[in-house]
């Protein structure tokens, strides 16, 4: 059974007196527990619509988002949704409620009835997950983009989702912040945690295993990075391949040889050594 | 413009001041203020200094960030004194500089203005110094728990006010950058007339507002996903208990109040009256 | 000629409080006009302080020690203050959350009108200004900045400051947050407005990939200090102070260093993807004229 099912999904916004956007066509597609995915596109593409859809904050306009089959449109279950798909957002300063770290964690918790000795624990194991115990009882104000963001993560593990979502949450970071967040992004999926990131950089497209590309709402390709990258489609999309995708396209045009398309510089490394000797 | 503001931020030590109850430090501090309004007396301000002193040593504060705070206000402090000591008529004339009059009353009134609002601001300021916004908050909405029963929405409050303290920092470095980027295309804040000058204020503040509402939105969707609302059993991590430090803030600072309302009303002589201070002998 | 000229400067921030940091130390750095220089450094390294010194945002603290002179112009010379601010453009990062006129005209209009220019000459600014960010007067001018795309929001922003004709154009991070044809299109951008605009381009980034690819001349800063100036090439080969910055290497030059471990016999100074895609096909045809000579000195034998 599909812990996610996205069925026949359209979504509609209205902007002004009879005008509307179709952000999302006719989008159908599910996700299995456990799963890395990349829901990549470029801006305006349906992506964060799509995020959206996932836990409720945005409903169909028609069609159906089931997370263990239930509807996100079902009012009686909206938060036992919210609370198995956790999302962390792009702006890392404007999704922090509270001044100190610890209290910021708590949060959710705190909103869905935990027991207090419960919260203490959760958010200290949460601060561990995310490597910044040290942190508990400092004010956020002074810390990194990455270490923002590392904070979000922990205030949705601390409601212990089983999904987490990344809205575009490496979007506003350097690239030390973005490789934080995605090796710990990589180490809760190894825990068991689906984690549906939504992003247009396709270097941290390459580490999912599977990428769904959209294209002005309509889902255009749902496949392996591997297969993404060799569709020759992306640009239609309005995305690029990552560096080391490009340098191997580059080098085929040059008399190399590659089965298909490279997606890590191992790969690569291999590869160029061994029609080199 | 906006640096080093200092007012609303908590500065973490770990002190038995920090460690006191928001509710009994909310309270302590409306008494303090309250205290401080009784005072008339040089002897009164002495003690409220000292006082204050002892509280900003025990919470392990340099004293620089509760000067920050006065800093933060002084221009109604200069205000007021130019005010009192200008605007004031009664009393024996001590100097005159064209139809201007400075009188005895005036400087004693204007020293006391003074010294009402340094104290004042210093005491508020320690709250906020030693009390981080969720527990501020938290104490508020706990104090203001009876209000519940007429339908105050007392936890929706509570929360606006505690992510008002959390964005405050937030907001004010935004206003630099703006104010920056506006001043790198050549806009000036400080040449021309107070129509111009809020005019020029314009480039600023909208998309201060823009922003602001931006993040105001981002900030409702991570809200919900973090299920606010969730249900009316909402718990708290932090558990507020009333300890033997409590007990003895309470004593100190109602010991404090006492003694100032006693040397008001039934021993104004222990007290080294106005008049006849060494300022009061000098003028 | 020098379009900037840097000696000695010193900043520090909240001086004497306990948050005081110093974010600049004996920083000098004389930048010649032509120069496409990248500035770069970890978040906190004093980016941000020095090129705000560059318009006089952030004052000379030390006047008798430190100096800032712009095409001229001292920084610490109240009186040139306002010519110095037309004279260096700055866009700041993510400059459309600065935008805030009714229209895209006027707020483009905007650095124009505080020059004290005539109407006209405003005028024929604005439309030179968006016509060379790409965006088409007669589609653009009247439409509200609120409504348009983050991208299209971002060239109005650039617009604005290109409207000032500066003659030195300081960009901070100015591809953040955008999507990669954004990224491909505003990188072309900058490069356009150094040979149609502003010959000195000094560029604040964290992507090495693209400095690589686009400067003449690479400064690193660490904690306040420079800790190397030169071409791409010198910089970005001093892998241990790269490191050390708290920045990346180019992916060419990292990739590149994988490949020599395991015996590829490439120069160890590449930094851009073209120049290393150059050499592998140097080395395959190398293999293959090596393979071809065995193969022929082979049949013969036969």
């Amino acid at each position: 059974m599909p812990q996610i099912e996205i069925k026949n999904v359209s979504y509609t916004y209205p902007i002004k007196e009879g005008y509307n956007i179709k952000a999302l066509k006719n989008v159908s597609f599910s996700v299995e527990k456990g799963e890395f995915i990349a829901l990549a596109g470029m801006n305006g593409s349906g992506k964060s619509t799509l995020a959206k859809l996932l836990n409720g904050l945005f409903l169909p306009t028609s069609g159906e988002v089931l997370i263990d089959r239930i509807s996100t449109a079902d009012e009686d279950k909206t938060f036992e949704i919210r609370k198995r798909a956790g999302m962390v957002f792009q702006n890392p300063d404007n999704q922090m409620v509270a001044t100190i770290i610890e209290d910021d964690i708590a949060f959710g918790p705190e909103n869905i009835g935990v027991p207090r000795e419960e919260i203490v624990k959760r958010v200290q194991d949460a601060l561990e997950a995310v490597g910044m115990s040290e942190y508990r009882t400092r004010t956020a104000s002074k810390l990194s983009g990455g270490q923002k963001q590392r904070i979000a993560i922990a205030g949705v593990l601390a409601m212990k989702p089983e999904i987490l979502i990344l809205d575009e949450s490496t979007s506003m970071l350097d690239p030390n912040g973005r490789k934080e967040i995605m090796d710990i992004a990589r180490k809760l999926n190894e825990s068991g945690i689906t984690v549906i990131n939504i992003t247009h950089n396709m270097e941290e497209a390459a580490m999912a295993n599977r990428v769904i590309v959209l294209r002005k709402g309509r889902i255009a390709m749902d496949a392996s990075p591997k297969e993404v990258f060799a569709s020759g489609l992306l640009e239609a999309c309005g995305l690029t391949l990552p560096p080391i995708t490009r340098l191997a396209k580059n080098l085929a045009e040059k008399g190399f040889v590659f089965d298909g398309a490279i997606i890590s510089e191992e790969e690569l490394a291999e590869e160029i050594c061994r029609q080199l000797k | 413009m906006f640096r080093d503001v200092a007012f609303g931020q908590y500065y973490p030590t770990n002190s038995p001041v920090h460690r006191l109850d928001a509710r009994v430090k909310l309270l302590l501090t409306i008494l303090f203020i309250t205290a401080i309004f009784f005072i008339n007396t040089y002897f009164g301000f002495m003690l409220t200094a000292a006082v204050l002193l002892a509280v900003i040593i025990l919470a392990r504060l340099p004293i620089i960030s509760v000067l920050k705070s006065v800093r933060g206000i002084l221009f109604i402090v200069v205000f007021t004194a130019v005010i009192n000591l200008f605007f004031i008529k009664d009393g024996e004339v001590l100097a005159q500089i064209g139809t201007a009059v400075i009188t005895k009353t005036g400087v004693h009134t204007t020293i006391k203005m003074v010294l009402r609002l340094v104290l004042l601001i210093s005491g508020a300021s320690l709250l906020s110094l030693t009390t981080t916004p969720v527990q501020l908050a938290d104490g508020l909405e706990s104090l203001m728990s009876p209000l519940k029963l007429i339908r105050v929405p007392v936890r929706d409050i509570a929360m606006i006010m505690s992510i008002a303290l959390r964005f405050i920092p937030t907001l004010f470095e935004e206003t630099n950058k703006i104010i920056s980027a506006q001043k790198a295309r050549g806009a000036s804040f400080d040449t021309g007339n107070v129509l111009s000058r809020i005019k020029a204020l314009l480039p600023v503040l909208i998309p201060l507002f823009v922003n602001s509402f931006r993040r105001a939105d981002e900030l409702a969707f991570a809200m919900d996903a973090r299920c606010y609302n969730a249900t009316d059993k909402r718990t708290k991590m932090k558990k507020a208990v009333i300890g033997v430090g409590d007990i003895i803030a309470v004593l100190f600072i109602g010991g404090f109040f006492t003694v100032i309302l006693l040397e008001r009303y039934y021993f104004p002589t222990v007290g080294i009256n106005i008049d006849s201070t060494i300022f009061g002998d000098l003028l | 000629m020098q379009a900037v000229e840097i000696k000695n400067l010193d900043f520090v921030y909240s001086k004497k409080t306990p948050y005081e940091k110093q974010a600049l130390k004996n920083v000098s750095l004389s930048v010649e006009e032509g120069t496409f220089l990248g500035l770069v450094g970890a978040t906190g390294s004093g980016k941000s302080t020095l090129i705000q010194h560059l318009n006089g945002l952030i004052k000379v603290q030390n006047k008798k020690r430190s100096s800032v002179v712009v095409n001229g112009m001292s920084a610490k010379d109240r009186k040139t203050l306002k010519k110095l601010r037309f004279e260096v453009g700055m866009v700041f990062q993510y400059p459309e959350y600065q935008l805030f006129e009714d229209t895209v005209a006027r707020d483009v209009a905007f650095g124009p009108k505080n020059m004290k220019l005539e109407k006209d000459e405003i005028d024929r600014r604005v439309r030179r200004a968006l016509e060379v960010v790409g965006l088409d007067y007669d589609r653009f001018a009247e439409r509200s900045p609120f409504d348009l795309s983050g991208g299209e929001k971002r060239r109005v922003a650039i617009a604005g400051v290109i409207a000032m004709q500066p003659k030195i154009l300081v960009l901070d991070e100015p591809v953040a947050g955008l999507d990669p044809v954004g990224r491909e299109e505003i990188l072309a951008l900058v490069k356009k407005l150094q040979r149609e605009v502003s010959p000195t381009v000094i560029t604040v980034s964290h992507n090495m990939d693209d400095m690589a690819m686009l400067a003449d001349r690479i400064v690193a800063l660490k904690d306040g200090e420079i800790v190397a100036d030169g071409t791409p090439k010198e910089v970005f080969c001093n892998r241990s102070l790269i490191l050390d910055a708290g920045l990346d290497l180019p992916t060419a030059t990292s990739f590149s260093d994988i490949l020599r471990e395991r015996g590829v016999e490439i120069p160890d100074d590449i930094v851009t993807m073209d120049e290393l895609a150059e050499e592998l096909a140097k080395a395959l045809s190398k293999k293959r004229a090596v393979a071809d000579v065995d193969a022929t000195e082979g049949n013969g034998n036969v």
